[in-house]
């Protein structure tokens, strides 16, 4: 910040914006005393304990984890196949395609939500697990299509011809050839669809239901009836394993790569 | 001549444009044939044709004497080098070059003393465990190389295979791929849009323009008489005149001698009248720059190239404004038909 | 399988659209036990009643507010970032992505904290002696664009970054050889090559901001309403589905049409982003 004060005063503004809200979640989870004070009264991780043994923060984690491995898993199989045909195949009006399955982006996701609760829990009688899973997928799509095709757009095309020269059959081509070199994006699009999912709140509130709640929104809920550190710890709790799941594919990938593919 | 593939009547159009345009084309077994061209003559498209990527719009393709117009990649059992090598970047260089092998189901010790035999034929079986992404450009064209010749094609295609690389490993290369054709006796196309690669590795030259073919021959015919202007100009002939015939001709640097007007030997063949705009060396070369006048009355330009230590002190002499004659012996001149 | 793309995108295009587009346009035109004209009607009724266009506008409002704040704040951030040569640019830059990865109840739940009545801002301004008594600061429309700001920052720096990134820093050390100072090379070379990028962020998070749920409805109460809390209540609480639909068409609408007027921006600038 070589001597720019006016930028280095904002950019500074801007740091705290973003961290210090956290930080503070993180100090008040530490407190000894019963009550959500800044500062904490004293240090203890007493409400840590408290935090995973509250049975709705641990049926609703189980949830979350749940709903976040299927809809990621249904996103990347159903996503995969349209990045290659989009990328590698002769269809008429592509960037329609395109535009298409990278919508859900564009469209608010409480419209989505209603949406689903309207026609799928009760027009078609679903459970609220159905209606989230095609919810997430959905919402989930975009990253599928979008993080996938940045990293085969980088690969030469001619590796797949070279294949098919050589003798190998298109499906042949796709296992030996081009999945190997998609591997970093289907797993970068793993990432993020995993985590998006996990995080996802407004689509997830909606379309809860009493046998299936995700753990945003009951930590949602909480907040609004106490206001207690074990919110505080819980939080805490989440953002220690996000840290963990960062640095993990930082080393396997690194950042750059993970969040290539976000913007539009 | 025996055809290891032929064209007949193939045309490719996208839309609008014809890359190529009723092509009638023999390639003929065990010779290196060369296409070549200016980007966009359809020689690349040609290549691909045969190599089954892009179907013709008409036309048929023959390989072996069999018809393959339509017939996929993988069942052609050519072998391919293309301009960016597409080597497998997660496979070892060994791993690449056995690709083929395994998907022919060769079975894995014959497979690896197969991949060992066409790594020494390039020279690289000191880097059989490496990745692509560890070798140089050069190297890794070798190994695309060795790739395609490993399974035995019964043609070897290449696509431009030396551009990528810098002019010394250039030059070295084309003895190379020369050396590899002969010990092989494999049958090559190879595609490219330098003259000189293609006089110097050539069997056969065929000189392509806007997807037609200009002339085809032996490099030293093509050379000494070329068709058209179009061929004339792409090998770097200068003196273009038109005659009192209306017919052209041109003469090559090395061939057109300037003598002072007073001192000209009678001889049969060209003699003009011109004038000198310029006189320089370059190298181990003079080089004289003369304007004339062609017989439809256009003013031309002449160039004249000497080998310095041939010159007498009389034509070093020389400058801008002297009037001169330029002189060619009959055999030396080249007659090009007007191009259809 | 290319020469079949139809095989692959049958399975993805058919839920794309049976999941997602036919039941979103369902839902905005004909929900329900509701006709489409009552949609409408209602619509046209939310255009011109007094309490409705004050969310509206709300909405829109804290949208720019938090646009602005975001591209201010943000591209310092990218531009200092992007042109550091400290081998900790990575590490700070990461610092401001990474909390993309956590949910917005969490990140969110931080304002309460600080912004409450026994909250740390409050005892700050006490402690200073500014004022006798903490204010009250939390449902309020300053701790929504406060909250939605920490949101979208991180989005508005990842654009601006990639934007600077892109421009060659050649270009810098040229303006300032043929005399250019500092500040002129940022808003004569620098901000305008960056367009793109900028353009990019202020729609993501204008569209991000309008829509946006968990912190207006943690940080605004029931006071401060804006589109998607009205939604919200409109679908879960009345259970007035002709009005759920008809604000939700007012949102989409939203943000279209800064999409559109964003695209016919950079169309217009001739820049591609």
């Amino acid at each position: 910040m070589r001597g720019r004060p006016i930028l280095g005063s904002l950019a500074v503004l801007g740091y705290i914006i973003m961290i210090v809200p956290i930080l503070f979640v993180v100090s008040t989870a530490f407190t000894a005393g019963d009550a959500l004070t800044f500062p904490p009264q004293g240090l203890s991780l007493r409400w840590f304990g408290e935090a995973l043994a509250y049975q709705p923060f641990v049926g609703a984690l189980l949830s979350s984890l749940q709903l976040a491995v299927v809809s990621t898993l249904l996103a990347l199989l159903l996503g995969v196949p349209v990045t290659l045909a989009i990328q590698r195949g002769k269809i008429p009006g592509k960037s329609l395609v395109e535009g298409l399955f990278l919508s859900p982006l564009v469209v608010p996701e409480l419209v989505v939500g209603l949406a689903l609760y309207q026609q799928i829990m009760i027009g078609l009688h679903q459970t609220s697990f159905v209606a989230l899973l095609v919810g997430h997928t959905v919402l989930l799509l975009p990253y599928a299509v979008r993080v996938t095709g940045a990293s085969l757009a980088l690969a030469d095309p001619a590796i797949e011809e070279a294949a098919r020269g050589l003798g190998a059959s298109p499906l042949r081509t796709f296992f030996s050839v081009t999945l190997p070199l998609l591997r970093p994006g289907i797993f970068s699009a793993g990432l993020l669809s995993f985590v998006t999912s996990f995080n996802n709140v407004p689509l997830s509130l909606l379309l809860q239901s009493r046998q299936f709640r995700t753990l945003p929104v009951t930590m949602l809920d909480y907040v609004q009836q106490s206001y207690d550190p074990m919110i505080a710890a819980m939080s805490t709790l989440i953002l220690a394993g996000t840290v963990v799941i960062a640095v993990v594919a930082e080393k396997t990938l690194g950042f750059a790569k993970i969040f290539g593919g976000i913007n539009k | 001549m025996t055809s290891a593939a032929e064209f007949t009547g193939v045309t490719q159009s996208y839309g609008d444009t014809v890359a190529v345009d009723n092509l009638n084309l023999q390639i003929e077994q065990g010779k290196l044939t060369t296409l070549l061209g200016p980007s966009g003559c359809g020689k690349t498209t040609t290549l691909r044709m045969l190599a089954g990527y892009i179907t013709p719009s008409a036309g048929t393709i023959t390989i072996n004497g069999a018809d393959a117009t339509r017939l996929p990649p993988e069942k052609r059992n050519l072998g391919m080098v293309f301009q960016s090598y597409a080597l497998f970047p997660h496979m070892t260089v060994a791993e690449n070059v056995g690709f083929g092998l395994k998907l022919r189901k060769v079975p894995a010790a014959q497979r690896r003393d197969v991949v060992m035999h066409n790594l020494d034929l390039v020279g690289l079986a000191h880097l059989a465990d490496r990745k692509p992404k560890a070798l140089s450009g050069g190297q890794q064209q070798r190994v695309a190389l060795a790739r395609a010749i490993a399974i035995s094609p019964s043609l070897l295609l290449l696509d431009e295979p030396l551009s990528n690389l810098d002019a010394r490993l250039r030059v070295q290369m084309r003895s190379e791929i020369r050396r590899i054709q002969g010990e092989t006796g494999l049958t090559v196309v190879l595609v490219t849009h330098d003259q000189e690669e293609a006089l110097e590795m050539s069997d056969t030259m065929v000189v392509m323009r806007a997807g037609k073919v200009m002339q085809t021959g032996a490099p030293a015919t093509v050379f000494s008489t070329p068709a058209n202007r179009f061929v004339a100009d792409f090998l770097g002939y200068e003196n273009f005149l038109t005659q009192s015939d209306g017919g052209l001709i041109t003469v090559r640097p090395e061939h057109l001698r300037v003598t002072s007007a007073d001192r000209t030997p009678q001889q049969p063949g060209l003699t003009v009248s011109a004038v000198v705009t310029d006189s320089v060396h370059r190298g181990v070369d003079h080089i004289v720059t003369l304007t004339t006048t062609d017989a439809t009355g256009a003013a031309v330009t002449l160039v004249s190239t000497t080998r310095r230590d041939t010159l007498s002190t009389d034509d070093l002499g020389l400058h801008p404004g002297d009037t001169v004659v330029a002189q060619a012996r009959d055999h030396e001149i080249v007659r090009l038909t007007p191009e259809k | 399988m290319t020469r079949k793309p139809a095989l692959l995108l049958i399975p993805g295009l058919v839920f794309i659209l049976f999941g997602f587009a036919v039941p979103s346009a369902i839902m905005l035109l004909a929900p329900p036990s509701t006709d489409t004209a009552d949609v409408f009607a209602r619509l046209g009724a939310m255009l011109t009643d007094p309490y409705d266009l004050a969310i509206i506008w709300r909405t829109v409002r804290i949208g720019l507010i938090v646009t602005v704040a975001c591209v201010v704040l943000g591209f310092p951030i990218a531009y200092l970032l992007a042109r550091s040569t400290s081998r900790f640019a990575g590490m700070w830059l990461a610092l401001a992505i990474f909390p993309l990865l956590l949910s917005n109840v969490v990140r969110t739940f931080g304002w309460l904290v600080i912004l409450g009545s026994q909250g740390a801002f409050g005892q700050l301004l006490v402690v200073l002696g500014i004022t006798d008594q903490p204010p009250q600061l939390l449902y309020t429309e300053l701790a929504i664009v406060l909250g939605l700001i920490q949101l979208f920052l991180p989005l508005a720096v990842i654009s601006c970054y990639s934007a600077v990134a892109q421009v060659d820093a050649g270009l810098d050390h040229a303006a300032r050889g043929l005399g250019a100072t500092k500040s002129q090379t940022l808003w004569q070379i620098v901000i305008p090559l960056s367009r793109p990028g900028i353009l990019i962020a202020g729609t993501l998070v204008f569209a991000g901001a309008t829509t946006a749920y968990t912190t207006p409805y943690l940080l605004g109460g029931s006071s401060q309403r804006m589109l998607s809390t009205q939604l919200f209540s409109y679908a879960s609480v009345s259970v007035d589905w002709a009005a759920a639909s008809a604000t939700a068409l007012i949102m989409t609408l939203l943000v279209f049409m800064v999409s559109g007027l964003s695209s016919l921006i950079s169309r217009k600038a001739g820049v591609t982003s």
